[in-house]
């Protein structure tokens, strides 16, 4: 056995010698699951099929969801470890194609930094077999979280900041609106009772429902809650936090130490998350290891630390971290604690063509 | 192959407008079988075929490279395929059959006037109401990518073939993508446009496929009839 062959059958050893259980879900999963989890625009790369009912289907696009939904069903609570390699199906601008995936998900493990460390060796010794020494790019959830919490604004700030980390554009536009939120006299607001009967007039007027969507009292406590935000300014010294913070990028050690002085600066505790990246530093042995503030999946169930490791080809060859609100998100009733990551087999192969 | 294959709008006010504007620039299309005939002629242009497509067809064969040359709209051509707009070259935009694909929200929605405010709704909808805030729309591919670029992720499309309009007020959705040419429609069912809500601005526009194949001679014959139209040539 040479080439592809035996490094395919390497990667299916290391596969199976995660100690965990095998997991190989159906291909054709319902697609409804995959839009409500992430939303439209990862639901424009499935492979879509409708049944004589009018439900969609959609061809397997990822292994976590059907191996955590299948996991919950069972009784969720006990540790459970799943790896996986098979064909995935993704829109690509070039037309549909068919991809295989390997990887490994960790579920209610006693101890997240051990079920991290795991996956990052994972994923490091699947890329090893393709020759491939990564550039990895580690991104910190739980520190900018962490972050946030502490930082001084207004509270009703906090949310909408979070809710654009990690898309650098929509983030960037925020971060300016607050920085010439201009200092305009407001008129002189009505009250949240002529405002509650004005909006109910309109959705009458306009038959709407008053209970299946947005209520009257949650546009108009909005409506207010915006005047006030208008109001009540981010403080510059902390939109200036936020810039400098969003901005560090680099060699991981450099990188935390600039986090560290910022933390400082500005009187954060940020310890613990930045403890816990370093403490996962070891295990990524001589791969080049670089820190981005900024970087972060566009799914709010990443918790803790996100990576992504590429190759010479800047490809991204393996990408994961820790999401601990995933399993609440499909249904489970208490947050548990989850990592695992996905290496795109065809592109390492790709690594090694001449 | 020699020779060029023209596509125009098969019906209606569109397909009037064209044959009108190809008047004015001299050249008559002929549609011998009548209204019925999906294959017409332009007179002493021989070498160029015309076929009476629907709108949406142009912009899809355009695409697919399977006509030379067609007359849509410059908002099918982005809602057929996200590669559309590459696949195609805008020869010259018409002047007609313009019209503004934009983002509605219900006018009771006061807090809500620019796109941010949007993300902001959207991003807690699901927490609030135990789903997701849906959109009815014909245009999925254009809500998505705007939607991308504004970072807002935490909604769903609903497919709507008509009477967009009418969505939020069936509870069929919350908020809608449409066109519009003067909001009129939007205004008259109690929707309000956003202030940063225009997602493209419309025309029908004569259209060069990327994608088909040509030769040397079918490329000059092409390059002449752009010129005689007064309309660009790719590159």
């Amino acid at each position: 056995m040479t080439g592809a062959a035996l490094r395919r059958a390497n990667l299916e050893a290391l596969v199976e010698a995660q100690g965990a259980t095998r997991a190989t879900p159906p291909l054709l999963l319902s697609a409804d699951p995959y839009f409500d989890l992430a939303g439209e625009e990862f639901g424009r790369r499935l492979l879509l099929t409708t049944d004589t009912t009018g439900a969609e289907h959609c061809l397997r696009p990822d292994f976590t969801l059907p191996i955590v939904q299948s996991y919950i069903k069972d009784g969720v609570g006990k540790p459970a470890a799943f790896s996986y390699l098979g064909p995935i199906f993704r829109q690509r601008e070039t037309g549909p194609a068919e991809f295989d995936q390997a990887g490994i998900e960790l579920l209610a493990q006693p101890d997240g930094d051990i079920a991290l460390d795991q996956v990052l060796t994972f994923a490091r010794a699947a890329l090893s077999i393709y020759g491939v020494a990564p550039q990895v790019r580690l991104g910190g959830v739980g520190l900018f979280e962490a972050m946030l919490v502490q930082a001084d604004m207004p509270d009703a700030w906090r949310p909408r900041i979070r809710n654009r980390f990690g898309h650098t554009e929509a983030l960037d536009r925020l971060l300016t609106r607050l920085e010439v939120a201009p200092d305009l006299p407001r008129e002189q607001q009505p009250s949240r009772e002529d405002l509650l009967e004005d909006v109910t007039a309109q959705m009458v007027t306009a038959g709407l429902s008053l209970s299946q969507g947005r209520t009257p009292a949650e546009i108009a406590d909005r409506y207010l809650e915006q005047q006030a935000l208008d109001a009540a300014h981010v403080p510059a010294k902390t939109l200036k936090l936020l810039r400098d913070y969003l901005a560090i990028s680099g060699n991981v050690l450099q990188a935390l130490t600039q986090v560290e002085a910022l933390a400082s600066q500005h009187r954060l505790m940020l310890g613990a998350p930045i403890r816990a990246i370093r403490r996962h530093l070891n295990c990524l042995g001589e791969a080049r290891v670089t820190f981005d503030a900024s970087f972060s999946p566009r799914l709010d169930y990443y918790t803790g630390i996100v990576f992504e490791m590429t190759g010479p080809t800047g490809e991204i060859l393996a990408s994961g971290g820790q999401y601990d609100r995933l399993l609440e998100r499909l249904g489970a009733v208490a947050p548990i604690p989850a990592s695992g990551c996905a290496v795109w087999v065809d592109r390492l192969e790709a690594e090694l063509a001449p | 192959m020699s020779g060029l294959t023209l596509a125009v709008p098969s019906k209606g006010r569109l397909e009037e407008l064209t044959r009108d504007w190809f008047a004015q620039n001299g050249l008559t299309i002929t549609r011998p079988g009548g209204a019925r005939s999906y294959l017409g002629a332009i007179e002493g242009m021989p070498d160029i075929t015309v076929r009476f497509f629907p709108a949406s067809e142009i912009a899809r064969e355009l695409i697919r490279g399977t006509i030379d040359i067609g007359v849509t709209g410059r908002d099918l051509i982005h809602e057929t395929s996200e590669t559309g707009p590459q696949s195609v070259h805008i020869a010259k935009p018409l002047g007609f059959g313009k019209a503004d694909c934009v983002v509605a929200v219900p006018d009771a929605w006061i807090d809500v006037t620019h796109m941010h405010d949007l993300a902001d709704v959207a991003s807690d909808f699901r927490s609030r109401h135990g789903r997701w805030m849906r959109i009815a729309t014909k245009y999925i591919t254009i809500t998505r990518q705007h939607f991308a670029k504004a970072g807002i992720a935490e909604y769903r499309t609903v497919e709507s073939l008509g009477a967009t309009e009418a969505a939020p007020a069936s509870g069929v959705a919350d908020i809608v993508v449409d066109i519009t040419t003067t909001g009129s429609t939007l205004a008259a069912n109690g929707l309000r446009v956003l202030q940063d809500g225009i997602m493209l601005q419309s025309e029908a526009c004569l259209i060069v496929s990327r994608t088909a194949e040509r030769n040397a001679q079918s490329q000059s014959q092409l390059a002449a009839f752009l010129a005689q139209l007064g309309a660009s040539v790719d590159q």
